[in-house]
């Protein structure tokens, strides 16, 4: 396996460049941290993205940080936080900007943040064959042509390596509160939802739920308040989501109100009520198989994100369209091969 | 060239004659938008099912016929301007709410459903649809898919994009495709997101999964007057920098406040400079420590007076002042020229004073009224285009607009699109990679180059090839002179 590790995104795409020329196959590699998603791929060589770990610019009256992809997500918070910020997507702080972009992967805290995918406001990447591509804006709001990042976030490094991003950030909350209640399930969980309002996170588990409240400190007497009219719970210090204590983790995403549903079966799960994503232990392939049916019928998708198993073959919508796409940022398919839905 | 008459038979054939039209008056009433620009249709098509747009679709595809889809027609920027003797689908009659499931969060809506109608349908179940264009009285959901609209809430909530889950999209060959999910992830590439805010050239939107939002249940409204813009501005980011994200955010400059005055009398200061419309909103808590920031931003800026909205009634008056500014400004003069661009906040004092500055030296009246939030300018030139040179005028005043806001940081468009009004100046932002990868996501969707040809990206941008005409370099010229033949302005 060789190495690539570049110092500045023009150099990233001439490496590009010239893999596309020699066929060599290229895997984008950040933090390691969502090494296990996607489908199996076999590459010839890895790129480190680490070194394009430089700040552009970050104006905090406009809520904006252009980083490079390489940031690790804890420098990053790290610059933010000095101005009451932040970039909200959780994602462990060794993990790198570029890499929880391409990976796909929003906070936890959704219901209150949103989703990471419409906080890239501008992206640029370098693309299979070596061209630098940037869309977007650097400004809060704009609808100025085709947005291509929206393509490179959740990729997987398939389309090209995201070399520099514009950031929205959001102020850090005023006052927070993450409180645990003493039994589990997902009903307990809606029972919350539907008597707290505007939580940042309801996180189920079989044993007990995660109830996580940001706000203004008055707003956060209120939501308490009417928390402990539905169930006794204990404050905790922080809020920390766990997977399954699992080999085998597989993130699968339904309608929220088939979450009941969707966990049923499993052994271990975690779940996000209101958003309808479960994290699920799968022991054996026959469990990760049962998940995948159980999701498919209600709707949804069941990938891995921790240990093997892949994406699953769950058809693609516009398959044609998703190929073109491929084949225009990536002609020469050096990029990730064979790791995105349908062996893209 | 294409057989518009067979075109015309075999779409009366298979969607019934009262789905077609092709009479002069109805081709001239389709030809536009609410831009500037005037093209021409070679038949209109009313369909009233997702089956009939797909049998347009193919029908036009097997006539090598380009096909517009339009919605309400509110689009500012041409984008739903037909040329080349287009099919025009017309999306309005499909306008039903299919299903609300607020367990889910969400809602399938047809494209033709009027915005605020979604909105009014789902108040009394405690539910919103957050993106609020000021058009949403008329403008379609479908319409605001392909803009990607935002709207004066859009500062705190998003704009389209995040309030859509998924689109039904029938593709340029007649093929219909579901992309995104009622599930909050989906497989593959994120084609809804690239769908959402593609001007209606990638394919037709039959149908659309919305986001619900809850209802905050503490809301409130307040007017800020202010006797100079700078103290304005400069409390639009106070208030931002102390972690206030409010609702809404919206200035509106003297002119505005008059004509907005005359026209609604909702008791708006006309002697101010300026004023600032905030709104806040979440649980009462957190609204009233919103609203003491607030108004500590603003008596750090020489606020004149702060009114509250003192109940849901006087909060409708604030709006309707805000939303009918274009309504107002009629009485100004019989025509108007919206503009659509966004800078970073920061700089909004000198923006504006640039605005002036502009209007002044082509002898033109602007007034402004905009997202100041979002730093989403929208300067409006009122005029009378019978009187000779003054279209002109405002096509000069309006590049030049164009340029400075670019220039400073900002972006062509925050939320009214590209169209055919600005593809010319795409060159501003993009390089010539940038544009063929635009380029390459159209072609991915519609090889033939047959979906609303011609807008968003310049003459010459191509997939592959890069090969980019050069940029409109004389920019007055350029707005007028750029079109594509078979259009005017």
């Amino acid at each position: 396996m060789d190495l690539i590790h570049p110092h500045t995104k023009a150099d990233v795409a001439e490496a590009l460049r010239e893999a596309s020329e020699a066929g060599r196959r290229v895997l984008p590699v950040g933090g390691r941290r969502h090494m296990d998603r996607g489908n199996p791929t076999e590459v010839d060589a890895e790129l480190w993205t680490t070194m394009l770990d430089r700040v552009t610019a970050y104006d905090p009256a406009e809520m904006l940080a252009v980083v490079e992809g390489g940031m690790r997500i804890g420098d990053l918070a790290a610059m933010l936080s000095e101005h009451n910020q932040e970039w909200p997507v959780d994602a462990p702080s060794d993990a790198t900007v570029g890499g929880v972009i391409a990976a796909g992967v929003s906070s936890p805290r959704r219901l209150k943040v949103g989703l990471m995918r419409d906080t890239v406001a501008e992206l640029e990447l370098a693309t299979g064959d070596g061209r630098l591509v940037r869309s977007g804006a650097r400004t809060v709001k704009n609808v100025t042509g085709y947005d291509v990042h929206r393509l490179a976030t959740g990729s997987l490094g398939t389309l090209g390596v995201i070399v520099q991003v514009a950031l929205k950030t959001r102020p850090l909350p005023a006052a927070t509160a993450t409180l645990v209640t003493s039994s589990g399930g997902i009903a307990m969980a809606e029972a919350l939802l539907a008597e707290v309002p505007l939580p940042a996170a309801v996180v189920a588990e079989p044993d007990r739920v995660t109830l996580r409240l940001e706000g203004w400190p008055d707003e956060i007497d209120e939501q308490s308040a009417a928390a402990y009219a539905v169930a006794e719970l204990t404050s905790v210090p922080s809020f920390e989501v766990a997977w399954p204590d699992t080999q085998n983790v597989v993130e699968a995403t339904v309608p929220p109100s088939r979450l009941r549903d969707l966990v049923g079966t499993a052994h271990a799960w975690t779940a996000l009520a209101g958003v309808g994503l479960a994290w699920l232990g799968a022991a054996d392939e026959a469990e990760l198989a049962r998940i995948r049916e159980t999701a498919s019928a209600l709707g949804g998708i069941a990938p891995v994100v921790r240990g093997s198993g892949g994406l699953g073959d769950t058809s693609l919508p516009a398959p044609e369209v998703q190929r073109r796409l491929k084949a225009a940022f990536d002609p020469a398919g050096i990029m990730a091969p064979g790791r995105f839905w349908g062996g893209i | 060239m294409p057989d518009i008459d067979s075109v015309r038979r075999a779409l009366t054939d298979a969607l019934g004659a009262d789905a077609v039209l092709a009479d002069p008056l109805s081709l001239r009433l389709y030809a536009r938008d609410a831009s500037l620009v005037e093209g021409n249709a070679s038949v209109v098509v009313l369909p009233t099912t997702v089956e009939q747009i797909q049998d347009a679709m193919r029908i036009a595809a097997g006539h090598g016929m380009p096909v517009v889809p339009r919605g309400s027609g509110t689009g500012l920027a041409g984008a739903a301007t037909p040329i080349d003797d287009a099919v025009v689908i017309v999306t309005s009659k499909m306008d039903r709410i299919i299903e609300v499931r607020t367990e889910d969060r969400l809602a399938w809506v047809e494209p033709g459903l009027f915005n605020l109608d979604l909105s009014t349908a789902l108040a009394p179940l405690g539910w919103t649809y957050a993106p609020d264009p000021s058009s949403q009285q008329v403008s379609s959901i479908g319409g605001n898919v392909n803009t990607n609209a935002g709207g004066p809430h859009c500062l705190a909530y998003g704009v389209t994009s995040a309030h859509v889950l998924a689109v039904d999209v029938v593709l340029p060959d007649g093929e219909l495709v579901r992309l995104g999910s009622e599930a909050p992830e989906a497989a593959g590439y994120d084609l809804r997101g690239v769908v959402v805010g593609s001007e209606g050239t990638l394919g037709v939107v039959s149908r659309v999964c919305v986001r619900l939002t809850p209802i905050p249940p503490a809301v409130r409204t307040m007017l800020l007057d202010f006797a100079a813009v700078e103290d304005c501005a400069a409390t639009v980011s106070d208030i931002i920098a102390r972690g206030v994200i409010p609702a809404a955010l919206e200035m509106m400059d003297q002119g505005i406040v008059r004509a907005v005055e005359a026209f609604v009398h909702a008791g708006y200061p006309t002697d101010a400079a300026a004023v600032l419309l905030v709104e806040l909103d979440g649980l009462a808590a957190g609204v009233e420590a919103q609203a003491r920031e607030v108004e500590g931003a603003a008596r750090a800026n020489r606020v004149g007076t702060i009114r509250v909205a003192a109940d849901a009634g006087e909060r409708a008056l604030l709006w309707k002042g805000r939303k009918s500014a274009f309504g107002a400004i009629a009485r100004i003069a019989p025509h108007y020229h919206l503009h659509d661009c966004v800078v970073p906040r920061a700089r909004l004092v000198e923006i504006l004073a640039g605005v002036y500055e502009i209007a002044d030296r082509h002898d033109l009246i602007v007034t402004n009224v905009f997202h100041a939030g979002d730093g989403n300018l929208h300067p409006l030139f009122s005029f009378d285009r019978n009187v000779p040179g003054t279209l002109e005028r405002v096509l000069r005043a309006s590049d030049e607009l164009v340029r400075m806001c670019v220039e400073a940081g900002g972006a062509l468009s925050g939320e009214h699109g590209i169209g055919l009004e600005k593809r010319d100046f795409m060159p501003l932002m993009f390089g010539e990679d940038d544009l063929g990868a635009q380029a390459c996501v159209r072609a991915a969707f519609d090889p033939d180059g047959r979906m609303n040809p011609k807008k968003v990206l310049p003459d010459g941008a191509r997939c592959g090839e890069f090969a980019l005409a050069a940029a409109g370099t004389d920019a007055a010229a350029a707005a007028a002179d750029a079109l594509p033949e078979g259009t005017w302005i």
